[in-house]
């Protein structure tokens, strides 16, 4: 019923709009919200009817239905379906695909009031994980955890992170982490040596700086960095002394700095091209005259694959990861981490047996079934490790391989209640002091001011 | 007979008194009204009355003009059923939530006006509602006075007269996407984009020159540039038909007695086009109130997030109802535009009272 009347709020201020409007022009706000609004269902029924097909469920199976995002594009579903089906006869998965570009907001108008059946929901983000919590949307997991001892240390202390008021609604399954991929093409070409897995951010600047051509014509970038907020922010609380959501950020000035005067000197791409041409950042990497860029692990597998099927050629083909450069005195190896999470809705027909699949993908038994698809698991063991550093087309140096092995990871985005609208204002600082619209200083002042006046409401 | 149900002759013959007494009392007070409206509503009354006593005495379940309404009911019930359920109660229920807090789920709130007073504390409310105002006011004359220019000269006997007529259309008929991409391109930021090229030989300081529609100062400027140039030719094809109307005899005479072309427009086409100004400027700032798609194509970078320089009234909805699910606030926020919108929309039907013809 709930669902229903979203759903006519939905049509609501689409339908005060278009009456207003007495059905003027075609682009009005009457179809941009209708657009959300199909949006919202059409790859959910889509998905759902192309995936029941494959499902072939036999009489008396139970049907647990999982939402997810680019069914076709990911490789470790499949094998993680096919693996908890053989373990437990009877119960078959059903995915379906709610679409990777707004997943997270689809997902939260699925769980919108009481109508959905999903039992197992993928958890994209921080933010939209806090968005679920605070709709109450989510299950606590606490008891399913207390009742089979899940051992959480086995996550590295990222679960505490996520932890809402001394509950935890998710487990994470998958982990990417920020490392900094490199085209050895460029440094040979320039003579000088590959960056190492213990590199300050000195040391990073002048490496960068060392190889960057800027004579029309042969520009080779020392760095890219794109245009996300965390490509520049995060490498500001890596020292583990300050937080992205605490409203003070004075810390981060050293660091725009530095990025400000690498793109003022054309070492880097410059901030307000990159964000008007939309430029995705494995197309930039692509080109061929990127030395180093700052991205997350996920990328790994999608530049393995891409270059083994040609699409890439042989500028980009010669390359290696090492560890995030870090601030003097912390440890090397402390990056970023995003994680990805599988929950249980708190509208789930079979909760008992969806807490079953989520304890198998997010368990050790999980782990290995994805870290043999060239996807970094949320446990990394030894064995992990060398899985994914033993495929074909990693790079074979050892420095890439001890790349993968992280100290303290902390996440892009921790949890607190107004995520969403911290992200905003970041955002919006960021763009303004990396397009030259404000300096560095007026730029954190606008963050600490639209922070602290987001966490006094 | 199944029309015709069984009553008591008794209760019929007293019906049909008291309806014959109604229908004198009527006719007696029609002798003495002479207020027109007045005797207009006591006509239909005796008629009705009429209706039914021919009803009491045939006993008919129906009467004629029964039927006929509801045979004309039944014509409009499909939209109006549609219109009800997709239209009306979803308008109602937003009016309802723009005084509560729901996020969906959890149990709705009434918090009586808290939402309205909470928008105009809102920075980005406000910047939203400047940015909105701003791109209305900058947007209406500069489309109306590019698109009145361009149908007057595709007006004259000039060569190629389709042909130019088709390309000044085209902006308006091509994908916004593909455009807003083009259109970002030739306003590239750097130095090397062909727009900053020109001024850049134009000799303006590599330092000075605009990063366009990455620029906190230049965003809006070059939403309503991109704007006018989309939707010119929409409003040039209106104001064709529109110089089209306009009686020739009326540019003979004024020749006659020796009026220029700047006399012939302002004393001649100018009036005569007013109709046609009056409705292109409402469509118009009712379009603007409503601008959403275009911002969010030329300023929403990779992650579609508008910032205070350019976001927008309808982008502000869409944010807080679906990405924060603030549907209250988001519901009470629609209700300005709405407001807004509201108002022009009265003005528009007050002015179509004075030039209908």
């Amino acid at each position: 019923m709930k669902k229903r009347l979203l759903g006519l709020t939905l049509a609501c201020t689409m339908a005060a709009m278009s009456l207003a409007g007495c059905g003027g022009g075609g682009s009005d706000s009457g179809t941009t919200a209708a657009e959300v609004g199909s949006e919202t269902t059409a790859p959910a029924k889509a998905g759902g009817e192309t995936t029941a097909a494959s499902v072939q469920a036999a009489e008396g199976d139970t049907v647990l239905k999982w939402a997810v995002w680019d069914i076709s594009s990911t490789v470790y579903y499949q094998p993680l379906i096919d693996a908890f089906e053989a373990a437990n006869p009877g119960v078959k998965i059903e995915m379906v695909d709610l679409g990777s570009a707004d997943y997270q907001t689809v997902l939260a108008t699925e769980l919108t009031g009481s109508g959905s059946d999903f039992d197992i929901a993928t958890i994209k983000d921080v933010p939209g994980y806090t968005t679920l919590v605070n709709k109450g949307v989510l299950e606590s997991l606490d008891d399913y955890i207390a009742k089979d001892s899940v051992d959480l240390s086995q996550y590295g202390g990222i679960t505490d992170q996520v932890t809402v008021d001394g509950k935890l609604y998710e487990l994470p399954f998958r982990s990417d982490f920020w490392v900094l991929f490199y085209n050895k093409n460029v440094f040979d070409n320039a003579g000088v040596n590959y960056p190492t897995n213990d590199m300050t951010f000195e040391q990073y600047d002048q490496l960068a700086r060392s190889v960057t051509n800027t004579e029309p014509g042969q520009e080779v970038y020392g760095a890219h960095y794109h245009t996300w907020r965390s490509a520049v922010q995060l490498f500001g609380i890596l020292d583990g002394k300050n937080s992205i959501v605490d409203g003070s950020y004075d810390f981060l000035k050293p660091y725009y700095e530095m990025i400000l005067k690498q793109q003022e000197d054309g070492v880097c791409q410059d901030y307000a091209t990159l964000k008007t041409s939309s430029l995705h950042y494995s197309g930039a990497f692509a080109q061929g005259n990127v030395a180093m860029m700052n991205m997350g692990s996920w990328f790994i597998p999608t530049l393995i694959e891409k270059i083994k099927t040609g699409e890439y050629g042989q500028e980009v083909a010669n390359w290696g990861i090492v560890k995030y450069p870090h601030a003097e005195g912390v440890e090397p190896g402390s990056t970023l981490a995003t994680i990805t999470c599988l929950s249980i809705p708190t509208s789930a027909p079979h909760k008992d047996l969806a807490w079953d699949f989520v304890k198998f993908v997010c368990g050790t038994e999980g782990a290995e079934v994805v870290a043999k698809t060239g996807t970094i698991p949320a446990i990394t063991t030894d064995a992990v490790v060398s899985a994914i550093s033993g495929m074909e087309g990693f790079p074979d140096d050892d420095a890439s391989a001890e790349a993968l092995k992280t100290a303290n990871t902390y996440l892009e985005m921790p949890v607190h209640a107004k995520s969403s609208e911290i992200e905003t204002i970041l955002n919006e600082g960021h763009d303004n002091i990396m397009t030259e619209g404000s300096t560095i200083d007026e730029g954190i002042e606008e963050m600490n001011e639209g922070v602290q006046a987001i966490q006094g409401q | 007979m199944a029309n015709q149900k069984n009553v008591d002759p008794n209760v019929a013959k007293e019906k049909l008194a008291k309806f014959e007494r109604q229908l004198l009392a009527l006719q007696e007070e029609l002798k003495n009204t002479s207020d027109k409206k007045k005797r207009n509503r006591l006509i239909s009354k005796i008629e009705y009355t009429q209706g039914k006593i021919k009803q009491a005495k045939t006993g008919e379940r129906l009467s004629r003009q029964t039927k006929r309404d509801l045979v004309a009911y039944s014509f409009i019930a499909p939209n109006f059923i549609g219109f009800c359920v997709f239209t009306l109660i979803p308008i109602i229920f937003a009016f309802i939530l723009a005084f509560a807090q729901w996020d969906g789920n959890n149990a709705m709130k009434f918090v009586a006006f808290d939402n309205f007073v909470q928008a105009f504390q809102n920075d980005r409310f406000l910047a939203s509602l400047k940015n909105t105002i701003i791109y209305c006011i900058a947007t209406v004359p500069l489309t109306l006075i590019c698109s009145l220019g361009l149908a007057i000269i595709l007006n004259q006997k000039v060569k190629g007269r389709n042909f130019f007529r088709t390309v000044s259309f085209f902006p308006y008929v091509a994908s916004l996407v593909a455009v807003a991409a083009v259109w970002n391109m030739l306003f590239s930021p750097q130095k090397s984009g062909p727009v900053n090229m020109i001024l850049y030989n134009l000799g303006m300081a590599a330092k000075d020159l605009p990063k366009w529609s990455a620029d906190k100062d230049w965003v809006m400027f070059t939403v309503v540039l991109f704007s006018v140039w989309k939707n010119m030719g929409y409003y040039m094809v209106i104001y064709l038909a529109g110089l089209q109307g306009v009686n020739a005899e009326l540019y003979e005479a004024c020749s006659l007695d020796g009026a220029n072309t700047w006399q012939k427009f302002l004393y001649i086409t100018w009036p005569q086009l007013q109709p046609t100004t009056f409705f292109v400027t409402i469509m118009l700032t009712i379009n603007c109130f409503k601008v959403y798609d275009i911002v969010y194509m030329l300023a929403g970078g990779s992650n579609g997030v508008l910032n205070k320089s350019a976001i927008v009234l309808v982008y502000h909805i869409y944010e807080e109802a679906f990405r924060n699910w603030n549907l209250g606030y988001a519901s009470a926020v629609a209700m300005v535009l709405f407001l807004m919108v509201l108002a022009v929309t009265l003005i528009q039907f007050r002015g179509e009272k004075k030039y209908a013809n």
